[in-house]
């Protein structure tokens, strides 16, 4: 599935998505890892079709106006900022019930009472830098589960910015909760490859090993491993693409 | 050094066992030999199990710190107390774990590091 995601900007507009695909995507978001337990991820979905005209024109900022207008739904993505403070700590101890988080390891119920919850996390909260970096990353992970499981379904999907402040009034979003993005989903109108996948920066500029500036070596065998399995993909712009684009541009009444 | 009540009388103790229940289901009057090492350790280290906590931790305005000299100090001891265990090397492993469980249970985290 990692092979065949590519953000998709191009959705079949008439076409509705059906409601327990989009549950699918909400659960796979839920089982997503997240540090101490907190599960800061919040969504709202929302179907397009629903919303007042004047309430979705005001969502859109310059560059999502037209995945926000194609897309037939939106889940709008937050880091809930209140999730750590309201548990003080009891999502922790559910791990330590749950034997995920152990006394051979060394914890206990009363290292998080007294030590993690007073001394790293209530601290951590008031600190907006580290709290809100903390939680954004934690959503990251689960918003990717999503999206991942979103073409899983067979659906398109492209993470976008959106109007928070309209967002907030609309959705009646709580004050400690922080946009992060909109997930918009729907039936891509545009073939799955969508071009072919697109442009990353060479591996070895990414990743090291050991120490920065030591490039981590990039095994040619592992790579033809991963394009066989369909993980790595031919690369955009395939030669169709500019075809592609200037059909489905027409099809669905955007410039060219 | 000997201690001046009865090992199960001291708060550090008490939680210990409250812990081990929680966690294992395991019957305090079950803990003897748990007991028994423990109260190795104490003569080992010449303190009883409240002082021994109350060494790992340091009073700071916003509450209780981990105290890292005081956690150092007992990780090293706790080391030497199981190398000093008479037995196999199983048994010595037992020795040092059930000493760090005590100080687990009672917030002082605390790895050992596999060891087998």
């Amino acid at each position: 599935m990692i092979g065949r995601r590519r953000s998709i900007r191009y959705f079949q507009p008439w076409r509705p998505v059906e409601r327990e695909k989009i549950q699918t995507i909400l659960e796979a978001a839920r089982l997503a890892s997240c540090a101490v337990n907190a599960s800061f991820l919040r969504a709202i979905v929302v179907q397009r079709d629903s919303l007042p005209r004047e309430t979705l024109d005001m969502l859109k900022t310059p560059v999502s106006a037209n995945n926000i207008e194609l897309a037939p739904v939106h889940i709008y993505f937050y880091a809930d900022l209140g999730a750590v403070p309201r548990s003080r700590g009891a999502t922790l101890k559910q791990l330590v019930d749950a034997g995920a988080l152990n006394p051979s390891h060394g914890w206990s119920h009363e290292f998080v009472e007294t030590f993690v919850w007073p001394q790293i996390l209530e601290p951590m909260t008031k600190s907006p830098v580290q709290h809100s970096v903390g939680a954004a990353a934690d959503c990251g992970m689960a918003i990717c589960q999503a999206l991942l499981c979103a073409f899983d379904e067979g659906l398109g999907a492209c993470m976008s910015a959106f109007n928070p402040g309209i967002a907030k009034q609309a959705f009646a979003v709580p004050d400690d909760w922080m946009p992060i993005f909109v997930m918009l989903v729907g039936y891509p109108a545009e073939s799955w490859e969508a071009g072919g996948q697109r442009p990353r920066p060479p591996f070895g500029e990414l990743y090291f090993e050991g120490k920065h500036g030591k490039p981590f070596e990039r095994d040619p065998g592992v790579v033809k491993e991963l394009e066989a399995a369909g993980m790595i993909q031919r690369a955009a712009p395939l030669p169709w693409r500019k075809d592609e684009v200037r059909a489905v541009s027409r099809m669905l009444g955007l410039p060219e | 050094m000997a201690l001046g009540k009865p090992l199960t009388e001291y708060e550090s103790v008490k939680k210990w066992l409250a812990g081990l229940q929680r966690q294992w289901g395991e019957n305090p009057a079950d803990a003897e030999e748990r007991l028994q090492t423990l109260e190795k350790f104490c003569e080992f280290v010449g303190r009883d199990p409240d002082a021994i906590i109350q060494e790992c931790v340091r009073e700071v305005e916003s509450g209780k710190r981990i105290s890292v000299k005081g956690r150092r100090f007992y990780h090293e001891r706790i080391a030497e107390f199981q190398s000093s265990a008479p037995g196999d090397p199983r048994t010595q492993v037992q020795w040092g774990n059930t000493v760090r469980s005590f100080l687990i249970y009672n917030g002082i985290f605390m790895q050992s590091g596999a060891q087998f």
